[in-house]
């Protein structure tokens, strides 16, 4: 158990200096590039008079040396301080980018759901039907779709399902002029707006999933126990459901983690297609309009969110792998 | 991306190149004639890949495109009975600038009054540029920190892979915004170039880190050392050959990866502007403006995008088979 436990320290404590490179990086993007580092955190708008420009500038010391900076930098990031949005004036970015952040989460979350379970899937039935039709043809057709810039996709089912079929809505995340509440209307509403960004996030996913789910399956099929499994007369299913499958998935585990990078840079996109008001289309307008307190405080939630969950995959492969911990 | 990179750690069926006893080389015809030898190997089991010729065959079409693109405009405009080969940035529709598909502009006229075909033949072009730099910069990069970092191992290889993970961890596109955004200078091939390279080397350097430490246990190394041999001339005699060929297949994955990373910062407003480099991606762009869909300018989206599609997925094709034949473990057994 001993070994257990320095596995964990020592992940948790390597988040911990992602978390922190992190943040020296997001300091020393905005205000030691070349240029004029003040325009990142004052805004250079000559109509905003040069007094509250001197109070930005006195609030986050930007006038001191740069490792004074780096020390008021610090203490208000970890007060989640990064200053007000230059567009949306008087409001804190971090309010702002939290406020963005429930809907990216609810198009991630569902979504990710989604490629994990249709992935798993098209990736056991490959594996257990080697060299088929079906092997080729979900191969080739997930790596098809993977191919694809997600935003064109998502471009493609407006033309197919908004302005062809107009089955389904391909503006924002509610019928304008509605609020996120908890009634059933809502909720119908919240769901017809959901149904194509999370085809378009999820589709281009898939393959990632089944390539590495099937390849895991066959490798675990030829081990030992699988033999022994055959051999004691239990059906073919019953092998592949009882002894291979949940085998094979330790694999996915990892793969979910690591994907999600992946998920959140397509969710930017769709979110940026369909006008889908989550931190991603945040992200883009900030960067389009200079808005970087924005920019700043998006790129640290995402980043320790990201990391967070990293950690969490990590700790669950521990716990479901015996292996990792006999390290 | 994560796809295709399975587990490179066991893959150690490519035998070690060794050069000669006692780690000296072999005379230099000795040692082209090996290589001959072993591109003709491969080729022997790449040819039974049917994605692997697929994708060879799409990519050939698209570099043929690139190569001869004023020909084949030229050629079209014969054809077509055009009054002159249109040029990428020639303002061809003045009254509209926007025009639907006509026998003049067979995929119309964009929000500039460029004609829409010839742009996309042309667009080849740079995004096959920006996809192989790109990947030739984070390869580079990849290979070096993972090189280094897997042979000195302790505290050194403890920073870089640290380094490693926040680039690992951190979604690509965020980090290509923020990069995007805060470089000086406007939006230009180099740039976006840039960005995509120091976005993209992280998973590389995971991988050859890997590779070095399994190949760091091996007898052959052991014995260049003992003979004196010093670890720069380790690195670059013994280990760089063995783990070049995965370098390789893994980069074929890595082009593919550039050219959607380039087309997503077009779109998205943060790529090369329109009248002065043509991009696919910054056609879509333009198509977007243009409001494309709501006026029923299909085309206009359909192509371009159809193009990038293709392009993609003639390099994942490829790297798909590299792949097969490099990782023995995912062979049919």
């Amino acid at each position: 158990m001993r070994n257990l436990r320095t596995v964990l320290t020592r992940k948790i404590f390597n988040s911990l200096i992602t978390i922190f490179l992190v943040l020296i990086l997001n300091f020393f993007l905005f205000r030691v590039m070349p240029g004029n580092p003040l325009q990142f955190i004052v805004p250079q708008n000559p109509e905003i008079p040069d007094e509250f420009k001197d109070k930005i500038i006195e609030k986050y010391g930007l006038d001191e040396p740069l490792h004074i900076q780096f020390f008021t930098y610090m203490s208000r990031t970890l007060q989640f301080d990064f200053g007000d949005s230059f567009i949306y004036s008087g409001t804190p970015a971090m309010d702002y980018v939290m406020s963005k952040m429930v809907y990216t989460l609810i198009l991630t979350g569902t979504s990710s759901i989604f490629m994990v379970v249709i992935g798993m899937l098209i990736g056991i039935i490959s594996a257990w039907k080697r060299g088929s039709l079906f092997d080729t043809g979900s191969l080739s057709f997930s790596l098809f779709f993977y191919a694809m810039p997600t935003f064109w996709f998502a471009l493609m089912l407006i033309v197919v399902f908004s302005t062809g079929l107009k089955w389904l809505p391909s503006d924002s995340a509610l019928t304008y002029g509605e609020q996120l509440e908890l009634t059933w209307s809502c909720f119908v509403d919240l769901l017809r707006h959901l149904i194509l960004p999370v085809i378009s996030l999820t589709v281009g996913s898939i393959a990632a999933f089944s390539i590495i789910m099937r390849g895991s399956l066959i490798d675990v099929m030829t081990e030992e126990y699988i033999t022994t499994a055959r051999a004691k007369g239990l059906s073919e299913g019953r092998v592949l459901k009882d002894h291979a499958v949940p085998n094979a998935m330790l694999p996915m585990v990892a793969l979910i983690a690591i994907d999600l990078a992946f998920v959140v840079g397509g969710a930017f996109q769709t979110e940026v297609v369909f006008n889908y008001p989550g931190i991603g289309y945040a992200t883009i307008e900030a960067t389009l309009k200079q808005d970087y307190p924005i920019l700043q405080a998006a790129f640290f939630l995402i980043a320790v969110v990201v990391i967070a969950a990293n950690l969490v995959a990590d700790l669950l492969m521990v716990y479901l792998d015996p292996r990792v911990k006999m390290e | 991306m994560i796809i295709m990179k399975s587990t490179p750690v066991e893959s150690k069926s490519h035998g070690p190149v060794e050069h000669g006893r006692f780690g000296m080389s072999e005379p230099t015809v000795e040692k082209l004639k090996l290589y001959k030898k072993k591109v003709t190997q491969t080729w022997r089991v790449y040819r039974k890949n049917w994605m692997g010729m697929l994708g060879l065959g799409i990519l050939t079409f698209f570099l043929a495109m690139a190569v001869f693109a004023p020909q084949i405009v030229w050629m079209l405009s014969v054809i077509g009975g055009w009054d002159h080969a249109y040029d990428p940035f020639e303002q061809v529709s003045t009254t509209r600038l926007v025009t639907p598909p006509s026998p003049e502009h067979w995929l119309g006229t964009d929000i500039r009054g460029y004609d829409i075909l010839t742009r996309v033949i042309y667009g080849s072009r740079v995004s096959l540029e920006i996809g192989l730099v790109a990947t030739i910069v984070s390869m580079g990069l990849g290979t070096a920190v993972g090189l280094l970092s897997g042979f000195w191992a302790g505290w050194r290889d403890e920073v870089m892979m640290r380094i490693t993970d926040v680039f690992l961890v951190l979604p690509w596109l965020v980090l290509m915004i923020v990069f995007a955004a805060v470089l000086p200078g406007g939006a230009s091939v180099g740039k976006v170039v840039f960005v995509i390279g120091i976005t993209g080397w992280s998973s590389t350097a995971r991988i050859v880190r890997a590779q070095v430490f399994s190949l760091k246990e091996r007898a052959f190394i052991e014995r260049a050392r003992a003979i004196g041999a010093g670890d720069y001339y380790i690195v670059r005699k013994h280990i760089f050959p063995n783990v070049f060929p995965l370098v390789f297949a893994n980069s074929i994955l890595t082009v593919a990866l550039s050219i959607l990373s380039e087309s997503t910062l077009s779109y998205i407003g943060l790529g090369p502007m329109a009248n002065q480099v043509v991009t696919w991606g910054n056609m879509l762009q333009d198509a977007d403006d243009g409001k494309a869909i709501l006026n029923g300018l299909y085309l206009w989206i359909l192509v371009p995008g159809m193009c990038i599609v293709f392009l993609v997925l003639a390099f994942t094709f490829i790297g798909y088979a590299m792949d097969e034949i490099y990782n023995p473990k995912l062979r049919k057994r």
